[in-house]
């Protein structure tokens, strides 16, 4: 007995190692060719729900776009203002009618993965969902211009406008992707947040649904039978993890193939030295500002006791010093905006006139509107009131905690003394939007075009909603809607969003910090990847991985 | 006996019916709300007017209670407002993987605990009982998030020894359904079974330690090594089966911790389960969701009280005798 225990240990510890060699190892497939390959991309956000007129997360956006097409989408260029630079997706052609009657042509050739054709009552099916009040879906406010939809025949649709304005085009196709009729016809429209069909879609998109594992991940295929061409990677897999910092350290360990955002230069270095690794700049669709509350906290029918004054926001645009917090923070992954716009929007020009960072005139404003240290404490006073102000921050956002310190830091040195308030995200959203704050750091992602987000957010329709500070300014409303209403070529209305946006800048109601530069890291071996900077998987189909640097990951059968 | 199992089982369902209380009203109370949109895209009021209604929100707080346990009742846990799916469906998805990793872990605690301790106290006072124990006392006091980074950073990241997240290949074995994806799984849980039980055995040795020490200095136990046994076997057959009794009660409490414990473990190995679907659903303000959690982690810890009570009664007859 004695003598076979240590043999038994043995082959104990041989079958451990050996499953576990099992377990790094792979079986070899069969796959080969242009069409094999699996792209594991590594994200933090996980869907709600597959289902694009109810989904409100930018994960869930990234997906469905395999899964369900538009009728057309944005070029290359970006251009959002009339139909030249849109390219035909579910749409072979349009034309307009009068010139608010838009005719679509849907491409016969388009089908439903389970066999049907995609006709032009899914399109008018997909226009009511999106603007029933019962389903309720976020895009509603942005299809309000189109007053119907109706079909002329099975192939043919017709978007009617209740105005003329620059992105009647844009607005008919970039906000819906368009749902199949005859499966969620059935379905009750105040049950569409929790229909089964958001858990396994059936779609019309380049890739068709596979398997969804909650926490853990979600696969694609790629439809072999798709119209527009069939798509070079066969696999795409989104791998869930609880941060971006963990989708960058699996991306460098190999578990992963793509990210979308570095984040930081650390990241980004990490992810040049993987020779494994290519980075892909882009766009980034963020920008990032310090807020200020112009009314009381709590009373939005009193001034706010400092952020009321116009010129004592003046001078504290002008003490900060912004090129050197985006320095400290993001290195060169961001830039200073030239007002409230990410690096996205058509119109960022900068030449657009700002307030100079003067920290010795912003001393002399803050003087002159009777700001002092008049009892040698470092901080300025004015009758017997400290300069003083909190500034609200989310806890999830590094880089914010980051600028709030730095920020903080520079106020102090002005005689300017700023308490952070930092709490959790929806802490935050609740404080933001009630105006029970004195200063805060905003992140918007926008959409492509400055004629949505801008307004929402800086003018009066934004009361209650996201113009948290409630900045109003009438010529800047009057501008802001002159470029979005009024008939104009693009070079107008960048004339006139610069002319609003400069009028906005000399209010500050903000001081506009950073519009992030993204950089996506992709593995080596897949080939034509072009980033959408909108979307940054939009052309993924066109990707693909050449048969000679197919791994045996990629050839994997199942 | 079946009395004594009468007021504990009334004692506990109080427990948990006193658990779920506070963390409904806890979460309800708390500042935040469920429409907040961490990616930076305005959510507009009336998506969240909807929201707040389809789901109650707006009634008051003591209504949505008493909607809440009558639906619970009914074993309904009622509908994730972020997930937009049944609650109990995300729960059944995510509980199986805490399991297996909180009971992976269990074993690889007791196991190594108890093995170190028995070494500790076979060697007291020399070499080895000092070092593991300074070893051990250094474990047990590590934060598990930081041992498990630097468990990721070193076999993971430099020496790819071991994946750095998730519970599979999620290529080759999205399934485990042959012997070679149960390979890749075990592959994949090492890490976070390893930083889950390291620190639990540590605790568990030091246990063991001091409890073989105290049954080893008996008069029974001298009596043993007096008829000249081996002190292999006096240490293993005579001394070891009294000195695992304290043991058997924190084997009972040590599952509902580990479960718990689990939390931040799965948040820095991605590992799908209650843990990060709990952490995800506080910071969402998904209120079934975390409430949902507290009910499952009341049960747990309960039972495994109820559990470490009914083998502290079968390994030692004088406590059945009491309770009866």
């Amino acid at each position: 007995m004695a003598t076979t225990r240590p043999s038994s240990r043995l082959t104990a510890a041989a079958a451990l190692a050996g499953l576990l060699l099992v377990g790094a190892c792979g079986r070899k497939g069969g796959c080969a060719g242009d069409y094999c390959g699996t792209l594991v991309i590594a994200t933090a956000g996980e869907p709600d729900i597959l289902l694009p007129p109810v989904s409100e997360f930018s994960s869930t956006r990234e997906v469905t776009e395999q899964l369900f097409l538009k009728l057309a989408d944005l070029g290359p260029s970006g251009n959002t203002i009339g139909d030249e630079d849109f390219q035909p997706l579910l749409a072979e052609r349009w034309e307009w009618d009068t010139p608010t009657t838009l005719v679509f042509h849907l491409d016969p050739r388009a089908r439903w993965q389970d066999g049907r054709r995609v006709t032009a009552a899914d399109v008018a099916f997909t226009y009511d969902i999106y603007t029933d009040s019962l389903v309720s879906s976020p895009y509603r406010p942005s299809l309000r211009q189109i007053s119907a939809v109706t079909t002329r025949d099975s192939l043919t649709v017709v978007f009617r406008f209740r105005q003329r304005y620059p992105e009647m085009f844009y607005d008919a196709v970039y906000h819906m992707r368009i749902m199949p009729s005859h499966l969620l016809r059935e379905v009750p429209r105040s049950q569409w947040r929790s229909t089964a069909f958001g858990r396994a879609p059936v779609g019309d998109g380049p890739y068709r649904f596979v398997a969804w594992r909650a926490g853990e991940s979600l696969e694609l295929a790629a439809d072999s039978t798709f119209f527009l061409g069939r798509p070079h990677i066969r696999r795409l897999i989104w791998r869930f993890t609880p941060d971006q910092q963990v989708a960058v350290t699996q991306l460098i360990a190999g578990d992963a193939d793509a990210v979308e955002v570095l984040v930081t230069p650390d990241n980004r270095d990490r992810a040049r030295a993987d020779t494994q690794l290519a980075i892909y700049p882009y766009k980034g669709a963020a920008y990032g500002y310090l807020g200020f509350n112009l009314v009381a906290p709590g009373d939005t029918t009193k001034p706010h006791p400092l952020f009321g004054d116009r010129e004592l926001r003046r001078a504290l645009a002008m003490a900060v010093d912004r090129g050197n917090l985006l320095h400290n923070v993001f290195g060169d992954m961001a830039k200073v905006p030239p007002g409230p716009m990410s690096q996205l929007l058509w119109i960022w020009d900068p030449e657009t006139r700002e307030l100079p960072h003067d920290s010795a005139r912003a001393a002399r404003t803050l003087a002159r509107l009777g700001w002092t240290d008049s009892d040698g404490d470092g901080i300025r006073d004015r009758d017997g009131h400290p300069l003083a102000f909190r500034l609200l921050v989310p806890t999830t956002s590094a880089v914010r905690r980051q600028y709030a310190r730095l920020l903080q830091e520079q106020f102090r040195t002005m005689g300017i003394d700023v308490q952070l308030d930092e709490v959790d995200f929806s802490v935050f959203s609740e404080r933001a939007h009630a105006g029970r704050f004195d200063a805060l750091i905003a992140v918007w992602n926008t959409d492509p075009t400055p004629s949505s987000g801008i307004p929402q957010t800086w003018t009066r329709a934004g009361f209650g909603r996201s113009n948290y500070g409630r900045y109003e300014n009438p010529v800047f409303e009057r501008l802001a809607d002159r470029a979005v209403t009024s008939v104009l070529s693009r070079d107008e209305a960048r004339r006139t969003w610069r002319a609003a946006i400069e009028t906005l800048n000399q209010d500050a109601p903000a001081v506009f910090l950073f519009a992030t530069e993204n950089v996506a890291a992709v593995h080596k071996r897949v080939a034509d990847v072009r980033i959408r900077p909108d979307s940054w998987l939009a052309l993924v189909r066109t990707w693909r991985i050449p048969a000679d640097r197919l791994t045996d990951r990629d050839r994997v059968e199942r | 006996m079946a009395a004594w199992l009468v007021r504990r089982l009334a004692a506990s369902i109080a427990i948990v019916w006193a658990v779920v209380t506070l963390t409904f009203i806890i979460v309800h109370l708390a500042h935040g709300s469920p429409c907040g949109q961490p990616d930076g895209r305005p959510v507009s009021p009336e998506v969240c007017l909807d929201l707040t209604r389809r789901f109650g929100l707006d009634q008051p707080i003591w209504i949505q209670y008493v909607k809440y346990l009558t639906a619970l009742l009914r074993g309904d846990l009622g509908e994730s407002l972020a997930l937009h799916r049944p609650v109990a469906d995300a729960l059944a998805e995510a509980l199986p993987n805490t399991f297996t990793l909180a009971l992976t872990a269990l074993m690889l605690d007791f196991a190594l605990g108890l093995a170190l301790g028995i070494y500790q106290a076979a060697r007291e006072r020399r070499f080895g009982d000092i070092a593991l124990g300074n070893a051990a006392l250094f474990v047990n006091s590590m934060p598990t998030f930081w041992l498990g980074l630097v468990l990721l950073l070193v076999f993971g990241e430099r020496l790819h020894w071991f994946p750095v997240g998730g519970p599979r290949d999620l290529v080759r074995c999205p399934r485990v359904d042959s012997l070679l994806c149960f390979g890749d799984f075990l592959w994949h849980l090492t890490l976070p079974a390893l930083t889950l039980g390291l620190v639990g055995a540590a605790a568990t040795a030091r246990y063991q330690r001091a409890a073989l020490l105290e049954v080893i200095r008996q008069d029974y136990v001298r009596t043993a090594r007096a008829k000249g046994l081996p002190e292999r076997r006096v240490l293993m057959v005579h001394a070891l089966r009294n000195a695992l009794l304290p043991l058997v009660t924190l084997f009972g409490l040590t599952f509902p911790f580990l479960l718990t414990g689990a939390v931040l473990v799965e948040t820095v190995f991605a590992w799908p389960g209650m843990g990060r679907l709990a952490v995800t659903a506080i910071l969402q303000r998904d209120y079934p969701i975390v409430t949902a959690a507290s009910l499952v982690a009341s049960v747990m810890v309960v039972l495994g009280n109820l559990l470490a009570d009914a083998l502290y009664g079968v390994a030692d007859p004088r406590i059945r005798v009491r309770a009866s």
